[in-house]
């Protein structure tokens, strides 16, 4: 293996869950998830060698995901796949056991927010810090904060209707 | 009334199965760049086999001139062929994505732009170059079958070339076209979102 392939392998490792969770967040349908998984890291392979340490890897990583992500939704081919998601969603959820139906529905719950606030929440709900979140984002700290505090507050929301509770 | 720190545990107490180790990653980037050269490169060796092929009958002991004229005139068309593929491919052949994306995604265009005018002009003179070598070929082999035989082979000889440039010719030049505009449409996203 070569260094890059082996530098490569140590960052799919680390970053590869947290980057699926926004993904599957962001489209809150898993094939969907896996494609952008796959897209951000073929970006990441193929400019491996440009990054320059001017800010954390897994914040580069995250950017290239965020951009992914949002460039996806954009694409005319997958807009249609796209409203299918509730269908998806929906016909797993019967599948589940108790607790994975609470995930699936906090999934469907994140899916139903704004395209941006859906990645910055899963970003809060992976523990980043709040100064990575605002790099990523390319907001500032304190509207991020305002941000977040209304984002989970409508998350709740959607979620509490979703559970019936 | 669940709160927010509900929805945080239960995040917490989740785990994602991605079904795709760093490896499938690995060999998946590396297809991406190269497909599309392995492709090109299988297209000339396949080329060069039926060129072997056919240059092995011109040393059968044929009795008319037309059969080795007919021969000659495939081979020479195959060889025309073969080599502007072998241009084509030279086009993508030396670039690297990682290392010069724009000048990459330039030759993706040059090469799109040849490849449409390889379907659309040059492969005519081709298909008649070909049609002519096999009508020229065709007169000794046919001269001993009974007529039933030559109207036979005569019509699915030809057909199926007709067939090859009319139909054929033109599923190959819209996923050709396809697939290339998609190559190029994924790799400027790619360099737009990292410049």
């Amino acid at each position: 293996m070569s260094p890059k392939d082996a530098l490569f392998k140590e960052i799919f490792d680390k970053n590869s869950k947290k980057i699926f969770h926004l993904c599957y967040g962001y489209t809150g349908d898993k094939d969907s998830a896996n494609d952008l998984l796959q897209e951000t890291f073929l970006k990441v392979w193929q400019n491996l060698d440009k990054f320059r340490n001017k800010s954390l890897i897994s914040t580069w990583i995250y950017r290239i995901a965020v951009n992914t992500c949002l460039t996806h939704l954009r694409s005319e081919k997958r807009q249609a796949k796209d409203e299918l998601t509730d269908n998806i969603i929906e016909t797993r959820v019967e599948e589940r056991s108790e607790k994975n139906e609470q995930i699936a529905l906090l999934y469907q719950s994140i899916s139903k927010l704004e395209e941006n606030d859906r990645l910055i929440i899963t970003m809060v709900l992976d523990e980043l810090p709040y100064p990575e979140i605002a790099e990523i984002s390319g907001i500032s700290e304190g509207n991020l904060r305002v941000k977040i505090h209304r984002i989970k507050q409508k998350l709740t929301e959607i979620y509490n209707q979703y559970a019936g509770v | 009334m669940q709160e927010f720190n509900h929805i945080e545990a239960l995040w917490a107490s989740h785990t994602v199965d991605t079904h795709i180790s760093a490896e499938d990653m690995l060999r998946q980037a590396k297809k991406e760049v190269s497909s599309m050269r392995t492709k090109s490169i299988l297209n000339i060796v396949i080329m060069t086999l039926s060129m072997i092929a056919v240059t092995s009958l011109w040393f059968y002991d044929f009795q008319f001139w037309t059969t080795h004229a007919g021969i000659s005139i495939v081979i020479l068309a195959i060889a025309v062929y073969t080599l502007i593929l072998y241009n084509h491919y030279r086009i993508i052949a030396g670039y690297d994505f990682t290392a010069n994306p724009q000048q990459f995604i330039s030759q993706l265009k040059i090469y799109q732009i040849k490849r449409h005018n390889l379907y659309k002009k040059l492969y005519w003179f081709y298909a008649i170059a070909l049609s002519l070598g096999m009508a020229l070929y065709f007169f000794e082999p046919l001269a001993h079958m009974p007529l039933i035989y030559r109207i036979l082979i005569v019509i699915i000889s030809f057909g199926w070339m007709i067939f090859c440039s009319f139909y054929v010719r033109k599923v190959v030049i819209r996923k050709d076209r396809e697939g290339i505009a998609l190559l190029i449409e994924k790799f400027e996203r790619i360099y737009q979102q990292l410049h």
